[in-house]
């Protein structure tokens, strides 16, 4: 059948209308059985995030009345404010937010200057150094953490923002990839005819490089910020008071307590995953790009 | 010599700096003789100055460059990695000193049913992940490659469950998951089917945990898939359509081989991310019922950071660490034969 479609499009005239007005209704099934694939997908991909939601604005009174995904008849903003106000979820925020800053600013700097080298400057060991960190990322995270624990122990530096964020603030393997193929794709005339004209190196960088980054830079700190975000097993092993607590050892924590109380439990979820949806309307270009560029190998 | 404009943000300004032409060192309309071009492209490879010691300050402005990320590396990552290795030849429950015990923990690891028995359920978890995640993500990115109206906003849908915490995720689907009153139950007995006790069966919890990873990644991955897709020229498949080859067998014989670079990337991150399974277990089943979802990275935090078995934790690690290392060294052997790599 593809043949003679090929074989129909190369020849002009009256043929093509009358075979193009056939081959959409022919298509109109497998444009149907399409769509319905990609909204079935979208209600599965959605549904955790309407029953969160749905789930933490019923009353306990409600919360076994009618399907569990169903809008409740008389929603109440009271487990959001129990949360909130009985249990510290406001302190859990902040920590959470003060971590993923530091290590947003930490990955934002420091992965800029040794990206930059990879990318741009020539030095004995560039490519080794480079494979080196790129080895790493078979490493898993455990190999890692206990020894960090331990080194944190010793330092004194447990339940504090050092031991916490310590490990992040230098940047990572991750975000040098990113930045390095970004900085690799930015004309090399740019950079030369700066230099010509007697920019150093920092001259280069804070006229040329950095306006032109500033995609790049939006992309690699959110995803910094939703990792910091989402980190569950650091903070798990590095807190363990209610201190620096963050978000998800705290929910963690609350379920042990409160799990059977499920709408309860949803509004604290939903204090986690909410500003993430919000930021990812927000950013969604730039996310959706940063997750191709680290394709490209 | 031109001045730079200092201050100014604006990239397309740069643009416009002039490239000297009065000074006979620049390339002018008249080819250059042999010697001239030689020492200009020198000086081009060394971004165009040519002051003496320049390499030098090069190299040196370089290691500064990256000496607070090598830092980071060596302290967090490369010194921690000889540590467990060390550390796996002690007995050290933090609270007495270390006791040296040589390959006893390796010894203790090898006789120890739980520790089979995770290894077994890590391997099912990766079996019951990772085809289905990367199948189903090409099928949807192969429907995605379609120039349907409206398909950009069903493409952001289904990144969104990529960024869900997921831990709160976890919670999340436990609730939906739940044996009476949990969606999922109720919709299936809409049909008359009886929803097991997902998360306390035997069978079916440790396809749940891989069930909702799959839910979580399936988007990111397809991503990938989208892209690299994108990458194939159009005028290969038109040339497979007047050969007269059917969809399956283009997809087969010219998508997939030429997917080999995306393929590999995915299936490697996603591999390794798999064996390292910690947080929707943590939360939706603990390892059990009955250790049937204890994963490896699982037991690793228990015994190191529950029981304080610090030593014995290592060695495990140690394993997990070599079983990664190993998977991923096939993977990269199997596709280097297929793939010409660009490394650039």
């Amino acid at each position: 059948m593809a043949s003679i479609d090929a074989g129909f499009q190369l020849k002009e005239g009256v043929h093509k209308s009358t075979k193009k007005s056939k081959n959409i209704l022919r298509r109109m099934p497998t444009r149907v059985i399409l769509y319905a694939i990609l909204i079935l997908g979208s209600i599965v991909s959605l549904f955790p995030y309407w029953i969160a939601l749905v789930t933490s604005l019923k009353p306990s009174r409600l919360l076994y009345v009618g399907a569990s995904w169903s809008f409740p008849t008389s929603p109440t903003l009271q487990n959001y404010s129990q949360a909130l106000t009985q249990y510290a979820f406001p302190s859990f925020l902040l920590h959470t937010i003060i971590f993923a800053v530091i290590a947003t600013a930490g990955q934002l700097i420091f992965s800029t200057f040794a990206a930059y080298a990879f990318a741009r400057m020539e030095f004995p060991g560039r490519e080794t150094i480079f494979w080196l960190y790129l080895a790493t990322l078979m490493v898993p995270n455990i190999v890692t953490l206990i020894p960090l624990f331990i080194l944190m122990r010793m330092l004194g530096w447990v339940n504090t923002y050092f031991g916490l964020a310590g490990p992040y603030v230098l940047g990572t393997p991750y975000g040098i990839f990113l930045m390095r193929q970004f900085f690799r794709s930015i004309p090399q005339d740019l950079e030369s005819s700066a230099r010509i004209e007697g920019a150093g190196t920092f001259g280069v960088l804070r006229l040329i490089i950095l306006p032109l980054s500033r995609p790049i830079f939006a992309t690699l700190a959110i995803t910094t910020f939703v990792s910091a975000w989402n980190n569950f097993l650091w903070p798990l092993i590095i807190t363990n008071t209610t201190d620096l607590r963050v978000l998800t050892v705290a929910i963690a924590a609350f379920q042990s307590n409160y799990g059977a109380q499920w709408n309860l439990m949803m509004a604290a979820t939903f204090i986690a995953l909410g500003p993430l949806l919000v930021l990812f309307f927000l950013f969604q270009k730039h996310i959706v790009r940063s997750i191709q560029l680290s394709g490209f190998k | 010599m031109g001045h730079l404009q200092r201050g100014t943000r604006n990239p397309a300004e740069k643009k416009e700096i002039q490239i000297d032409r009065s000074s006979p060192d620049n390339l002018s309309g008249s080819p250059a003789p042999a010697t001239e071009v030689r020492a200009f492209t020198r000086a081009r490879s060394h971004i165009g100055f040519r002051l003496p010691g320049f390499r030098l300050r090069t190299i040196t402005e370089a290691y500064l460059f990256l000496l607070p990320s090598f830092i980071g590396l060596v302290v967090f990552l490369l010194l921690p990695i000889i540590a467990i290795a060390v550390l796996s030849l002690f007995n050290w429950g933090l609270i007495s000193p270390p006791e040296f015990i040589g390959l006893e923990n390796y010894n203790t690891l090898i006789h120890s049913q739980v520790v089979w028995h995770s290894l077994f359920v890590t391997i099912c978890y990766v079996l019951l992940n990772i085809p289905s995640q990367t199948i189903l993500a090409l099928l949807l990115a192969l429907l995605m490659n379609r120039k349907l109206p409206g398909i950009k906003i069903f493409r952001v849908i289904f990144v969104i469950p990529w960024m869900a915490t997921p831990v709160a995720m976890g919670i999340v689907w436990q609730w939906i998951l739940g044996p009476q009153y949990g969606s999922l139950n109720t919709f299936l007995a809409l049909f008359g089917i009886h929803g097991p006790a997902w998360l306390s069966s035997l069978g079916w919890a440790l396809p749940s945990v891989a069930a909702v990873n799959v839910w979580q990644y399936v988007g990111y991955s397809m991503l990938f898939f989208l892209a690299g897709l994108q990458g194939i020229p159009e005028y290969l498949y038109e040339a497979a359509r007047i050969d007269g080859a059917t969809p399956v067998r283009t997809f087969f014989q010219i998508t997939l081989p030429l997917l080999n670079p995306t393929l590999f990337f995915v299936l490697v991150t996603n591999i390794i991310g798999s064996f390292q399974i910690f947080d929707t277990v943590f939360v939706m089943t603990q390892g059990g019922p009955e250790q049937n979802t204890n994963t490896l990275n699982f037991m690793i935090y228990r015994e190191a950071f529950q029981y304080f078995h610090t030593g014995y934790a290592a060695a495990l690690a140690m394993l997990l660490f070599v079983i990664i290392a190993f998977i991923t060294l096939l993977q990269a052997l199997y596709f280097r034969k297929r793939t010409v790599y660009d490394l650039s």
